[in-house]
């Protein structure tokens, strides 16, 4: 592959079919991670490409709203009344609420039209990071979540982009810290005087926090610190559903993100790791801060970003270059990226292609139209799935329901049967009906395929399309090695 | 395993067995070994055994559990109930054909789940130690073939080149590739993955009609080990059982997140038991779950992460029913750490047990070469005779 193509398979998404090539990569990674990152989309298929519509980007406020009334009208189709149990008005209340299905479709988009194709990655990567899984309540915050704490904060540093996707009412719900109340707290003293009364910690975030989140489990906590984590945690987020004059008289905030209900607190310091955290509002920054800069968070996650874009047995040289970088720039993130970016252009062999960034990019370098314009997201297409379909068949989505350490970085993961034939499949139908720009050789020349990509596209006959699946297919495309 | 104090040990006779696991092996048996299919179903997110499969006979379940416990529990004996959504499993054990190992757990009290999901998957002896899992070991040692249902190949299974998934796909407009194609393609790749592009063209066409729920699966897990030349071995995951906030909903105890997931597992189960047909006789199904829960539940009634919980067994295979542990009590001080149930039998040695009667291996070959424990206990007498 020539060096703008390798470059870009392995810290962006490839350059589209019709896109100028940079004349100059040695400065082109630092330009993408400045570039402007409009979410990109078609409205229409053929549509020419252009901005996503304002109005279906909402801000929390707002989706708190169409989720509210989504669920209001829901109870009311339960229990027969006002009419909304009648088909008609079901499909209505459905198709208010598609935020989730829009939010993915965006994603997808903009991954396949977007010129900011190295922020993309990154975002996937701190995406993954920061697993906000599908628990129903949470649907409607992921693509949020994703664009507001993780895309717009790339450039920032690690104890910002941290400290905002914790407060961030996605992450807050996922993993049930918009229920926890400290043991000692108003809410907690007045309900023991009550029956049938819950309030108390709950740990969930705490740990995932410290294990997954920042120090891992090699920095050597116990139970105690981890509760102490959730004291610090308790009475931060409420819950999704509520308006803005609960949000108001429960927060003294005017959205979800960064609400802090004070009757919930824990009063007193906590102690984590050694580090006494004060009471009050301030102490979840102090805390988020203090793990932040924490040696075992910047070993862990060193470790894991060499894993994600570099190998998946990262060399110790290579991790200390990271951990150097970040020490250096004090945790500045696009300084780290750089490092991380350079290393991956350095290394000796591509690495195993996620599913999802395999896609984007077999899409990218064909041109295909693979995914519906967002006008039409509802609209039945005979060739064509909606974007939440493609990537449940490819098994990888931040939409899914799943566990807090999100997706493997490590090939061994992705190895099967099953996984292989899915790209099979979807290579041939993206040939078939998704309407390709390029043909195959013209792809293999303008990435400069190697003499193996050519001999086994050779191999496979006559058939244009089995061409095109052999290509995409093959060790070049996949990050993977020859025979 | 932890040392327990004898004077508070509460011993039982509950069902098939009671025993003391840091004790002696149990004798080997000599008569040829019998063979079938093991079947394990892994509960993601850490299983709550004392709500699965309460001691209602221990005084400190309902002062521990009250907010939680359910209400409409179905009888094992006088000291264990099982939860109302086992309805199936419990059908099973009164016809002798279940048993519950309470009070267990895989070497591992760290409770992170991704950790905890790598030991029992992996079978080493410490987190992320292994590149293959205990089952794949065990299936290469007996040159007997499995299959994962899932898109993905879990640890658990690899270690054996033969082994295999399968999860229908559903893609829009496509057809199965041809075999030529894949053929060509695998040529081009190194050896491990050309294997996987072979496999893809053995693929039989009539899998692509099965639905993808975890019941429906099992069911066609169960009709393919049920056929000669099938695989011996099966493995399916049920994720939703990390039920750390309304683990029950607040006026009906017997419903909620919990109660939904033990139902997938019933239906699964359920399913097995369909698909197997006559192999059910010879056939045996094993829950895995990363840890327990709490004794106590916390601020949100749910659970947090704790240590032992409790290993669900199913199949004809089986000749013990009802119960197997040795409980070690809820109270505070016999508690794991003061706050989860302790671990008083090894649950590899009733993988290993489930391993023996369904492969044939010789304990101690599954005991050093499975899970590289050479004294880990024989647990097979207490399950199958």
């Amino acid at each position: 592959m020539n060096i703008q193509f390798s470059i870009a398979q392995r810290t962006g998404l490839m350059f589209s079919h019709d896109q100028d090539l940079p004349q100059n990569m040695d400065t082109w990674i630092e330009l993408q991670l400045q570039a402007a990152s409009p979410a990109l989309g078609i409205a229409t298929k053929g549509a020419k490409i252009s901005e996503w519509p304002q109005d279906l980007q909402p801000g929390l406020t707002q989706r708190a709203f169409l989720w509210r009334r989504y669920r209001y009208l829901k109870m009311q189709q339960r229990q027969k009344i006002n009419g909304q149990e009648r088909p008609a008005a079901r499909q209505a209340n459905n198709s208010e609420n598609l935020m989730r299905e829009r939010d993915e479709h965006k994603f997808v988009q903009r991954n396949v039209y977007g010129g900011d194709q190295v922020k993309l990655r990154l975002t996937s990567f701190w995406a993954n990071h920061f697993t906000i899984g599908n628990t129903f309540d949470t649907a409607q915050m992921i693509g949020h979540a994703i664009d507001e704490g993780i895309l717009a904060k790339l450039n920032g540093t690690f104890a910002d982009l941290l400290y905002g996707i914790t407060t961030h009412p996605g992450m807050l719900t996922y993993l049930d810290n918009v229920w926890s109340a400290g043991e000692r707290s108003e809410q907690a003293k007045s309900c023991r005087k009550k029956l049938n009364c819950q309030a108390g910690l709950n740990d969930n975030l705490g740990r995932e926090l410290l294990e997954l989140h920042t120090v891992s489990i090699a920095a050597g906590y116990t139970e105690d610190d981890i509760k102490e984590a959730a004291k610090v945690l308790a009475g931060w987020g409420i819950d999704f559903e509520a308006g803005v004059p609960e949000i108001r008289k429960r927060t003294g905030n005017n959205d979800h993100w960064n609400a802090y209900k004070k009757r919930w607190t824990e009063p007193g310091k906590k102690y984590i790791l050694g580090k006494t955290i004060n009471a009050g509002r301030g102490g979840l920054r102090e805390l988020t801060d203090f793990l932040a800069s924490h040696h075992s968070t910047i070993t862990h996650i060193s470790t894991k970003l060499c894993r994600h874009f570099v190998s998946d047995n990262p060399t110790r040289d290579q991790i200390e270059a990271v951990k150097t970088v970040w020490l250096q720039s004090g945790g500045d993130l696009k300084s780290i990226h750089t490092k991380v970016l350079q290393l991956a252009v350095d290394a000796p062999k591509a690495k195993f292609l996620w599913p999802m960034t395999w896609l984007f990019q077999v899409v990218r370098l064909s041109g295909a139209t693979y995914f519906k314009g967002w006008e039409n997201i509802e609209d039945y297409d005979d060739k064509l799935m909606s974007s939440k379909r493609v990537f449940e068949e490819l098994g990888q989505s931040f939409w899914s329901s799943r566990q807090p350490n999100g997706y493997s970085d490590d090939k061994a993961d992705w190895m099967s049967v099953e996984m292989l034939e899915r790209r099979i499949r979807i290579a041939g139908t993206i040939y078939e009906n998704a309407n390709t720009q390029v043909s195959v050789a013209q792809i293999m020349d303008r990435i400069g395929a190697t003499l193996k990509t050519r001999a086994l596209v050779a191999s496979v006959g006559a058939s244009t399309k089995d061409q095109f699946v052999a290509l995409m297919c093959s060790p070049e495309l996949m990050g993977l090695d020859y025979a | 395993m932890h040392k327990l104090n004898t004077s508070r040990r509460r011993l039982l006779k509950a069902g098939a067995a009671s025993l003391f696991l840091t004790g002696v092996p149990i004798s080997g048996f000599t008569k040829a070994k019998q063979q079938g299919t093991i079947s394990v179903i892994i509960l993601e997110g850490g299983l709550d055994g004392l709500a699965a499969v309460p001691p209602i006979g221990d005084p400190d379940l309902m002062r521990m559990r009250q907010a939680i416990n359910p209400e409409s529990l179905l009888p094992v004996n006088d000291f264990f109930g099982l939860h109302p959504s086992l309805q199936y499993y419990a059908q099973l054990m009164a016809r002798g054909h279940a048993c519950a190992v309470h009070a267990t757990a895989f070497p591992y009290a760290k409770r992170s789940h991704f950790e905890g999901q790598n030991m029992i998957e992996g079978g080493g002896l410490s987190p992320f130690s292994e590149k293959t899992g205990w089952l794949g070991r065990a299936l290469d040692l007996a040159g007997a073939s499995g299959q994962s249902l899932s898109l993905d190949m879990p640890l658990i299974l690899r270690g054996h080149g033969v082994n295999d998934n399968f999860y229908p796909a559903s893609i829009r407009g496509s057809r199965r590739p041809n075999t030529d194609l894949l053929n060509a393609i695998a040529l081009g790749h190194s050896l491990d993955v050309a294997q996987l592009f072979r496999k893809v063209a053995f693929k039989n066409e009539a899998n692509m009609q099965v639905p993808r729920d975890p019941a429906s699966l099992a069911q066609y897990a169960g009709r393919a080990m049920s056929q000669t030349n099938g695989p011996v071995a099966s493995v399916i995951r049920v994720g939703g059982f990390d039920s750390h906030a309304n683990q029950t909903e607040e006026k009906d105890t017997d419903a909620g997140k919990l109660a939904r997931q033990l139902k997938v597992l019933d239906d699964v189960i359920n399913g097995y038991c369909d698909g197997l047909g006559d192999s059910w006789d010879d056939a045996i199904i094993l829950t895995l779950t990363e840890f327990g829960r709490t004794v106590s539940i916390n601020g949100t009634r749910g659970t947090d992460h704790g240590y032992a919980s409790v290993g669900l067994l199913a199949g004809g295979a089986l000749s013990g029913s009802g119960v197997a542990t040795e409980w070690p009590g809820l109270s505070k001080k016999n508690q794991f750490e003061n706050r989860d149930l302790m671990a008083t039998i090894d649950y590899r040695s009733v993988c290993a047990a489930c391993l023996e009667r369904s492969l044939g291996l010789d304990h101690d070959l599954i005991a050093s070469q499975v899970f590289h424990q050479p004294d880990l206990p024989r647990f097979f007498g207490h399950l199958f005779n």
